[in-house]
């Protein structure tokens, strides 16, 4: 009897276009991928590959044609958008390119969101918080808004914010992409760091070798296609 | 209370945008309350002048009311003593006034004209009606008298070449069918402000009505009440205590105060409607540019897991707080404006079919303000999460790739 946890997220088989008029282009094709927890995945490729639209799915942000997607072993096809927009709230979290962060948000409220989205009470909210701060070195910023700070410390709220929720499995897309490449390293680092500490599964979409190479396993897509 | 903070936030991230809308709902709603306010003012001046010429009852016999009377008084009351005596009995009762209505012709030996007439008990008329009528010469009616007295209309007076002092004869037909006449002395000449009713009005005391007309009998009894507001209680009790008699409310006699409340109804709701229509567009139009920038922020918070209907209500709350904002500045407007009339009195000009102007009031009505706020807010709140929802609905890679 196999004993071992199920893949965080798993896809098989998942097909993926999108029509540009009365073009229709393929983004995935038949590509399978099994994410394990804890795991540093990054994923390659040049532009038009399908990183992106792999994040997507892998982030329940969007659907597949056709092929399986399971989360934690489950199967999302069937979930309606309040499931998975649901399972996003409670396993998941992002880190985008640009941040992403809600400038009229100080930083250890744009941390505290998706904590207080989910219901988590009150004094709870303040200590995971505080404990996130603490732990990407943002801690004496907490009041400061997004825009007071460099990219890598937005980065590093960012990334405090995906991880606050304790989620499964982190989506980052291009995380380094608008960083210096000593501020890249330090954000770079922090995941990994972040990674074996909570134990969250990492999908890291980056065009970044450097990052790439620092990362447990890295997966190549081509027209579609994991290599 | 973190959504409250939240959308107060937005709502100053483009100062100038939502000071603009707070404005303009604030004008809005500044506008509705002091149309508002100015028609209340003149259905509660029309209720009052209504009330203080007929009385807030009138009782009569049911055909006093539903009738043309073949000869004079043929529907009036015969016990009207007994029934002013009743009726003074209730505590919310504070005067009650027989009148004799009746009409002839009036003559100063050269010429006649017609007259509408109304007996009345002067001294207790006056004292309880008030300076319901503008002396223009002479004086008014006293109880009493030895001479039969009348006052006339100032359109009358100025037909017949009358003034305090002249004599003139009263013509009218009696109970029984025969013609009377009756030498009277003009006591006063008033204006009610009416040219029209002015062309034709007499008030005589009722003994002089009585006489020309060879009857005991009065037409109707006006009961006049402590306080507007106890007029339909009081309506029930003296109707319930004098089955035999109709007994109608002041409402039923003030064609002009229904006449004008049902226009200014109209009127001013209309104008209400395209204010709030206005400012509707305006709130829409505000949200509508807010959460086209930030599409892209609403597809990240969709994608950390915000429900639809979190990001609808925080939206909502957007448009509350400029709609809200804006609604309370209007109100402190409206309120400082009807207060300003008071210190400094603005006198409009004569309505339609009056010579006398009347000073512009605003009432300032609590539940009126409140209504108002309360529903400019719940406008803001519809427009906003209508113009929201498309958007929050939107797929989140759509919306993520937003530019």
């Amino acid at each position: 009897m196999n004993t071992s946890p199920a893949p965080v997220v798993e896809l098989r088989a998942v097909h993926k276009t999108y029509r540009l008029g009365q073009h229709v282009i393929p983004a995935l094709q038949g590509v399978d991928l099994a994410v394990q927890r804890g795991e540093l995945l990054a994923l390659t490729g040049p532009s038009g590959s399908g990183k992106s639209t792999l994040l997507n799915l892998c982030g329940l942000i969007d659907a597949a044609d056709s092929g399986q997607i399971l989360f934690g072993g489950q199967p999302v096809q069937d979930l309606d958008e309040t499931g998975r927009t649901l399972l996003r709230r409670d396993a998941l979290g992002f880190v985008f390119q640009n941040f992403n962060l809600v400038p009229v948000m100080t930083v250890a409220e744009n941390v505290d969101y998706p904590l207080f989205i989910a219901g988590v009470g009150a004094a709870e909210r303040r200590d995971r918080v505080a404990a996130q701060l603490q732990a990407v070195g943002l801690q004496e910023h907490a009041a400061h808004r997004p825009d007071a700070l460099s990219g890598g410390q937005r980065q590093r709220v960012a990334l405090a914010r995906a991880l606050v929720k304790r989620p499964r499995l982190v989506i980052a897309d291009e995380p380094t992409a608008s960083l210096d490449s000593h501020t890249a390293d330090q954000v770079l680092e922090l995941m990994r760091e972040r990674c074996h500490a909570e134990g969250a599964a990492f999908v890291i979409a980056t065009h970044d070798s450097r990052l790439s190479q620092r990362c447990d396993r890295v997966l190549a897509l081509l027209d579609g296609r994991l290599q | 209370m973190k959504w409250l903070k939240f959308a107060v936030s937005n709502t100053l991230r483009n100062r100038r945008r939502s000071l603009v809308t707070v404005v303009i709902a604030a004008l809005g709603t500044a506008a509705i309350l002091l149309a508002g306010g100015f028609a209340l003012y003149t259905y509660e001046s029309l209720a009052q002048g209504a009330a203080r010429s007929s009385g807030h009852l009138i009782v009569g016999l049911p055909e006093q009311f539903s009738k043309d009377e073949d000869t004079p008084l043929q529907y009036g009351l015969d016990q009207h003593a007994e029934l002013k005596a009743a009726l003074l009995a209730d505590p919310d009762v504070r005067q009650v006034l027989p009148r004799v209505a009746f009409s002839g012709l009036i003559s100063n030996g050269d010429k006649s004209t017609i007259m509408l007439a109304t007996g009345v008990e002067p001294d207790s008329e006056f004292a309880v009606k008030g300076p319901f009528v503008n002396m223009r010469a002479g004086a008014v009616l006293e109880s009493g008298s030895k001479n039969a007295e009348v006052m006339l209309g100032e359109g009358l007076a100025s037909s017949l070449k009358a003034t305090p002092g002249s004599s003139l004869t009263l013509l009218a037909t009696t109970t029984d069918g025969a013609l009377n006449a009756l030498d009277v002395t003009v006591k006063g000449v008033f204006s009610s402000g009416v040219p029209e009713i002015d062309k034709r009005s007499v008030y005589t005391d009722i003994a002089t009505a009585q006489k020309l007309l060879n009857t005991p009998r009065v037409s109707t009894l006006s009961v006049f009440l402590r306080r507007m507001e106890l007029t339909d209680p009081t309506q029930a009790r003296v109707a319930a205590a004098n089955p035999k008699l109709q007994v109608q409310t002041w409402r039923d006699q003030a064609f002009y105060y229904q006449a004008v409340r049902s226009l200014y109804d109209r009127i001013f709701g209309a104008l209400g409607l395209i204010i709030a229509v206005i400012v509707v567009f305006v709130v829409a139009n505000a949200m509508a540019m807010t959460i086209v920038e930030r599409t892209r922020e609403i597809g990240t918070l969709r994608a950390l897991g915000t429900l639809p209907r979190q990001l609808m209500g925080s939206l909502a709350l957007e448009g509350m707080v400029l709609g809200g904002v804006g609604a309370l500045v209007g109100a402190v407007v409206a309120v400082s404006v009807a207060l300003l009339l008071y210190v400094v009195p603005v006198q409009m000009p004569p309505p339609p079919g009056s010579t006398v102007g009347y000073a512009l009031n605003i009432t300032i009505d609590p539940l009126m303000i409140l209504t108002t706020v309360l529903a400019m807010v719940a406008l803001a709140m519809l427009a906003s999460a209508w113009i929201a929802r498309r958007t929050v609905h939107m797929p989140v890679v759509q919306a993520l790739a937003h530019t």
